[in-house]
């Protein structure tokens, strides 16, 4: 399900080479299925939303739902090109990546990522900027250049994957979730949920893999 | 200083005590004859209700609490042994469920519901000291 943030992961397939694939994703907003064998393994690094920037560097703005796979992710990523064999452990990407990518952090942003988070999307970006103590025009400026999403497509990928939760882990009828997620009514939830999950809120696939935020 | 009250304003004094009692078991202490101030029975620190109107009154201005809004950011929180059972009442009741019971890490079982005004209310297991 996606939650607006970047993904580094190394692929390796149990029929292939040794080498791992190496694959980047953008901030993403809508759902995708991934084939695989059985017995794949994925290690991987999701990114905080606001860390899009230090990864995509310009070219976050244009990133969103985009994957990049094998050598475009090499060449966006050197770093990961020197991982072979047994140095594909978590630590040594989480190395790679912190060595890569300079972080560069607008405070602003994160107040209001943590106020947004907090309402579960449902502040609207007037009032989120007068949170994070800016314009709501600076506000939206500094979700794209960094997150790589206007501040309006998270804060409904926020309350998208809120709702879901209530209603896969809580099991909160679906009225009951679309008033407590925010929805106007059934069709405002519908809407949403086709959107960004490619499914209906009442028959939603049957092994989903629900982001977890911030754990 | 001594935590006294904790205050909560609601649109209707009256039917929010009434609720608190048949949701989470709690009795009242007294309503005032205005309606806009109430009491419940929680010991030396009173859970108390004031109308809207009493904010004014007093010189606040608040933003009224709206089970339609996202909840204020603040909760009060009830502790029973039978988190299970007393979820199940509140939610009967017209609570409305927000997270079911579930144990923490530190062994605390913990739930949320909104009430009819849509404050959040924990309901929780106590806290095992280890001894």
């Amino acid at each position: 399900m996606p939650d607006g943030r970047c993904d580094i992961i190394l692929r390796y397939n149990i029929h292939g080479s040794d080498a791992p694939i190496p694959v980047i994703t953008g901030p993403a907003t809508q759902a995708y299925t991934v084939e695989y064998d059985v017995g794949d393994s994925w290690l991987g690094i999701r990114l905080r939303p606001d860390n899009g920037r230090a990864l995509w560097q310009s070219r976050i703005a244009q990133a969103a739902d985009t994957v990049l796979r094998g050598q475009d992710a090499l060449s966006l990523m050197p770093g990961l090109a020197a991982l072979k064999g047994g140095q594909m452990t978590a630590a040594n990407l989480a190395n790679a990546v912190e060595i890569t990518m300079t972080l560069n952090l607008d405070h602003r942003l994160i107040r209001a990522l943590d106020v947004l988070h907090a309402s579960g999307g449902r502040m609207r970006i007037e009032k989120l900027a007068r949170f994070a103590g800016c314009t709501s025009r600076h506000l939206n400026r500094v979700f794209r250049s960094n997150i790589g999403l206007t501040a309006k497509t998270y804060a409904q990928l926020v309350q998208f994957n809120r709702t879901l939760r209530l209603i896969q882990q809580e099991h909160l009828p679906i009225t009951g979730a679309a008033f407590e997620g925010g929805y106007a009514d059934h069709a405002h939830l519908t809407r949403a949920f086709r959107r960004f999950g490619g499914f209906t809120p009442s028959d939603p696939p049957n092994e989903l893999s629900l982001p977890v935020l911030f754990s | 200083m001594k935590f006294g009250y904790t205050i909560i304003y609601v649109a209707d004094v009256p039917n929010t005590v009434a609720f608190y009692e048949t949701a989470f078991g709690l009795k009242r202490r007294f309503i005032h004859e205005s309606d806009l101030y109430a009491e419940m029975e929680t010991g030396g620190t009173a859970l108390a209700f004031a109308g809207n109107e009493a904010a004014e009154m007093n010189g606040l201005a608040i933003l009224p609490n709206d089970p339609a809004s996202p909840a204020a950011g603040w909760e009060i929180c009830f502790v029973t042994d039978d988190v299970q059972g007393a979820f199940e009442r509140a939610v009967s009741k017209g609570c409305s469920p927000v997270s079911n019971p579930s144990e923490k890490p530190w062994g605390q079982t913990v739930s949320y519901v909104r009430d009819m005004n849509g404050c959040i209310v924990e309901i929780a297991s106590p806290i095992v000291q280890s001894s």
